[in-house]
């Protein structure tokens, strides 16, 4: 800010001289303005470069061998065929975190903002706000040692939908609250104003002018659940079989896991590594399309509120 | 073990989380139908019990692709009368040190895995067995342009290597082995696995077993501390050490057989290697071969057998049993058949070259093996 | 009450799982560079009362220092990228260029960490290692500090190719949250300072950023976050050397989540479970040292700007 009442004593200097039109600009301050934003630009192409080299690179190697029935055939033992038991697997997952992390979320989210005060919202806040801090990995390892080995649930679906659910809880307990407390006051007031029961107010008025907000955290939660692998590699193992009821000892296969052991990495079959790059295509479908169903819920409610 | 289990149980009584899932756990673990157990007889089941089962296998990623060819096999042969497999197989791969824990602890049925059973190991789960599937190897590869003719290379040389006491291509160790050949002046790069393997046990294993003065017993393993050599590096996965060396000019690299092809795609060079009678040798199906079967009197009713560098003329001298490792108490007598059925089926039918081993350049266990195989196999009960 | 449950169940399981860990390893634990766990002879042994290998010698001390020299690199390249592109979005581009760049970061944000690792390990990492770092290594001057850049610059992975990997993965949160915190500077100061004679350029340095000064810091330690807990993307891409640091910028390396990703397998085959304690031990540093950055961020950015750090990773 030092800088301010320089420039003002130039601006005042130069509006003497010229009178009646804009001053000229000095060489070196045009250059410098020129230079700061070729910067900024150039900054902006390094963002973008390595996520169309990242995505191209891999849509490159996946799509010569992309057939659309890799999404019907089953994954045979050999490592090759399609991919139907990961992408049942990843849904089952991810799903199943959005359930119990979302019913824990969404009322921890409410709690928070409609009926926690002072001391306590503080210490609850930020305790799933360091939740969000805990490297996935151990999660992933406090998950095997405590449910997979120490309870005996096995690697299984369960372990799994657990481990992804504590990594899903900050975001959308987050978003509850954000989009909780931007409901207006008015609402409320209304409701009351008018006799409605508490309850009643807060699921059909509150609850209804929040939930594009909260949806929108559901995504968001979701998208990371279809990309995680460090959790689920010693909770969900990997199996060929389809998910199942079985909760507990059925190992459960998922995408990221194809697309890391499948890998050229780690597996000499051509097959495998062509069924590794495909997984990759279709988790980056997976989430562009959350992305994008997020956008749109985003801006539909923003409609509706204008 | 047990101390641990009691201490997260009052950790877990006071979390409602843990308790929901633990009531989750006990509901689905009592749905498996009960059966009786049947009588461990000396003859081995040929086919899967009638009841629809499930059986789980995991471990070691160098037998991950043979387990699942078997598996697709086997469920294909064995199915009911509306054409569904009776017995489900299921196959995963992340490495052999799982499939150890996870055989023993019961959380998987059969563990896959690269070496045999440590002495610790034994100690621990006394129970487990170690079973041998399939013989596999060991390439040396390396990264040099314009060397064509394959170099002789030996357990003292490799070691030298791996701790830095070599250092170029050119070293007067080397061209000794290798007279007439024009080595370049070209800096060494020893690579290694990043993480745990069987490859880094059958190779720590041939460089002591050649100079034990050279390459202590004490960094024999899995998963060992690595001298500190200029210019190393770390590689995760068979995947990585070809890669890599692919990368590297001057590379030396140990890879498992299986990953014959994509070494010869990446243009490495393969070494001969010495044997435990001064001869040296490539890994080829015949050496890889004649290693195995001059071995199969010395291997013990348990088929707990170090094969390197053994004393065998046209032998080659890294070369070892994949294992299945199984628990002889399973937790459930119709389980413990299926498991019976299935590993008899592989090391018979199973052992067929052409249909399953040369896809991974395996080769077949000698018969007499296949016979203490199958009274190891004869022990699963419960 | 569940999150803090689930915060506190975790702690339990690994202070348990680490406690005789902590006890035979010792202060070495984090100063010695050495990653033992035992050979294919060892015997089991008794210390203290906890059986373990023979053998066995652990010092994460190359761990720490590489976890914390990726997330250095990670932010010294990628926050300034951040900060510049976020400010051409808001300043320079139309406003429907701007929401497509903005999907394109939201995108970036929401790739699996095991594919930017695989690009990684497979694409980027061979690439600088073959066209780009040689020249550097080579035109370097062969002076203290700057001989870090200098020497064998290996296949690709490695300390500089985790670092950018990591840059590249924190980038979307920083520049989206900035991106965001700019749109919200009210219009005023900024017509005062053009009104002042102010080029935009100084304009967006001296009134728009420090105006958003905290806010950045705040997202920055979001992305320090994501940064110090990374596991695949790194495992990946830094060639996992345990027991010994890095000798030169491109060289191979660990981090704490890498070698427990890595070596948990390994691990699980000690019958004595005591390796699988030492990788509880490692975790645990890795957990105190992140919920240490996190809790210290939070506690500095509310003092000086009186609201909560954003949570996530700005998907």
């Amino acid at each position: 800010m030092g800088g301010a009442p320089a420039a003002q004593r130039d601006v005042g200097g130069r509006g003497q001289r010229s009178a009646g039109s804009w001053p000229a600009v000095p060489r070196r301050r045009q250059v410098g303005n020129v230079l700061f934003w070729a910067l900024c630009l150039i900054a902006l192409a390094l963002v973008i470069t390595p996520t169309v080299w990242l995505a191209g690179g891999v849509l490159y190697r996946a799509i010569p061998n992309f057939h659309w029935n890799v999404l019907f055939t089953r994954t045979q033992p050999s490592l090759s065929g399609g991919l139907v038991q990961p992408i049942l697997g990843t849904f089952a997952i991810t799903i199943g975190a959005m359930v119990i992390g979302g019913v824990i979320s969404v009322l921890t989210g409410l709690y928070l903002s409609e009926f926690a005060s002072g001391r306590h919202r503080g210490v609850l806040r930020g305790g799933y706000e360091v939740l969000a801090g805990i490297p996935s990995i151990v999660l992933g390892f406090v998950g095997y040692i405590a449910l997979v080995v120490d309870l005996h649930l096995g690697f299984g679906l369960l372990p799994a939908v657990l481990v992804i659910s504590v990594l899903t809880i900050p975001y959308i307990t987050k978003s509850t609250e954000t989009s909780l407390s931007h409901v207006p006051t008015g609402y409320r007031e209304g409701a009351e104003a008018l006799g409605i029961p508490q309850s009643w107010a807060m699921r059909k008025i509150v609850l209804k002018s929040a939930l594009p907000g909260m949806i929108t955290g559901f995504l968001v939660a979701a998208a990371i659940a279809v990309g995680e692998t460090a959790p689920l590699i010693y909770t969900a193992y990997f199996s060929d079989q389809n998910p199942s009821m079985h909760l507990t000892h059925q190992a459960v296969p998922y995408l990221t896991y194809v697309v890391y052991y499948f890998s050229a990495l780690v597996n000499p079959g051509t097959q495998a590594n062509i069924l590794s790059y495909d997984a990759a295509l279709v988790l980056l479908v997976l989430v562009l399309l959350l992305i994008i169903l997020g956008r749109i819920i985003a801006a539909r409610s923003r409609r509706h509120a204008e | 073990m047990a101390k641990r289990t009691r201490l997260v149980w009052t950790a877990a009584a006071l979390l409602p989380l843990t308790v929901l899932a633990a009531a989750c756990g006990s509901s689905t673990t009592t749905t498996t139908p009960p059966s009786t157990a049947k009588q461990v007889g000396p003859s081995l089941p040929t086919s899967p019990n009638k009841t629809p089962e499930t059986i789980t296998e995991t471990g070691s990623t160098l037998l991950y692709p043979l387990m699942g060819d078997w598996t697709e096999a086997y469920q294909k042969q064995f199915i009911n009368s509306a054409g569904a497999p009776i017995l489900t197989i299921e196959t995963g791969g992340t490495g052999s040190g799982t499939g150890v824990t996870d055989a023993a602890t019961g959380t998987v049925n059969i563990g896959a895995s690269d070496a045999y059973l440590s002495a610790s190991e034994k100690s621990s789960y006394p129970t487990m067995l170690n079973i041998a599937l399939a013989i596999s190897a060991q390439q040396i590869s390396y990264n040099l342009p314009g060397v064509t003719t394959p170099l002789k290379l030996n357990g003292t040389v490799l070691a030298e290597i791996y701790t830095g006491k070599i250092t170029k291509w050119n070293d007067s160790a080397i061209k000794a082995l290798n007279p007439g050949v024009s080595l370049p002046d070209l800096a060494i790069v020893p690579l290694h696995r990043a993480d745990s393997s069987g490859d880094t046990f059958l190779f720590t294993s041939y460089m002591n077993a050649q100079d034990s003065s050279a390459w202590p017993t004490s960094n024999v393993g899995t998963s060992i501390s690595w001298p500190t050599v200029s210019g190393a590096l770390a590689e995760t996965g068979n995947g990585g050490m070809v890669s890599g060396c692919a990368a590297t000019k001057g590379c030396i690299a140990y890879i498992g057989i299986s990953y014959l092809s994509k070494t010869q795609a990446a243009g490495l060079g393969q070494a001969m290697i010495e044997n435990g009678a001064s001869q040296y040798l490539a890994p080829t199906a015949s050496t890889i071969s004649a290693e195995a079967n001059a071995l199969t009197g010395k291997t013990p009713a348990d088929e707990t057998l170090s094969m390197i560098d053994a004393d065998v003329s046209g032998g080659y001298p890294i070369v070892n049993y994949e294992y299945a490792i199984v628990n002889t108490k399973q937790t459930n007598g119709t389980v413990a058949e299926d498991i019976r059925a299935f590993l008899y089926w592989a090391v018979h039918t199973g052992q067929s070259e052409t249909t399953y081993l040369s896809a991974v350049n395996f080769e077949p266990l000698p018969s007499s093996v296949v016979a203490l195989s199958d009274n190891q196999i004869a022990k699963i009960g419960t | 009450m569940i999150p803090l449950l689930a915060l506190c169940f975790i702690l339990v399981v690994l202070l348990v799982e680490a406690i005789p860990a902590i006890r035979v390893n010792g202060a070495q634990f984090f100063y010695k560079s050495v990653w033992n766990p035992g050979s294919f002879s060892s015997t089991i042994v008794t210390t203290d009362g906890v059986k373990h290998l023979s053998g066995i010698d652990f010092g994460v001390l190359p761990d720490i220092v590489g976890t914390l020299a990726t997330s250095a690199i990670a932010l010294i390249v990628g926050v300034p990228i951040s900060i510049g592109a976020a400010l051409f979005i808001v300043e320079r581009l139309p406003r429907r260029l701007a929401n497509g760049v903005g999907v394109f970061l939201e995108l970036l944000a929401g790739i699996p960490s095991v594919i930017i690792g695989l690009w990684g390990a497979l694409t980027f990492g061979p690439f600088i290692s073959q066209h780009i770092t040689p020249w550097i290594a080579r035109n370097m001057p062969d002076v203290p500090v700057l001989d870090f850049f200098r020497g064998a610059t290996g296949d690709g992975e490695g300390m500089l190719t985790s670092g950018l990997i990591l840059a590249i993965m924190i980038i979307p949160i920083v520049a989206s949250t900035t991106r965001d915190l700019i749109r919200q500077v009210p219009i005023l100061p900024r017509e005062g300072a053009i009104a002042l004679g102010m080029s935009d350029a100084q304009t967006a340095r001296k009134v728009t950023l420090p105006w958003v000064s905290s806010g950045i810091v705040g997202a920055v330690v979001l992305g320090l976050g994501r940064a110090l807990g990374e596991t695949m993307a790194v495992a990946m891409t830094c060639g996992v050397s345990l027991g010994s640091v890095a000798t030169n910028l491109y060289g191979t390396m660990t981090t704490i989540s890498a070698t427990i990703v890595t070596q948990l397998d390994g691990a699980l085959s000690d019958g004595t479970g005591f390796n699988v304690r030492t990788i509880a031990e490692l975790a645990l540093v890795l957990m105190v040292i992140t919920l240490a950055v996190n809790v210290a961020a939070r506690l500095m950015v509310r003092k000086v700007s009186g609201t909560a750090l954003p949570v996530g990773r700005g998907v």
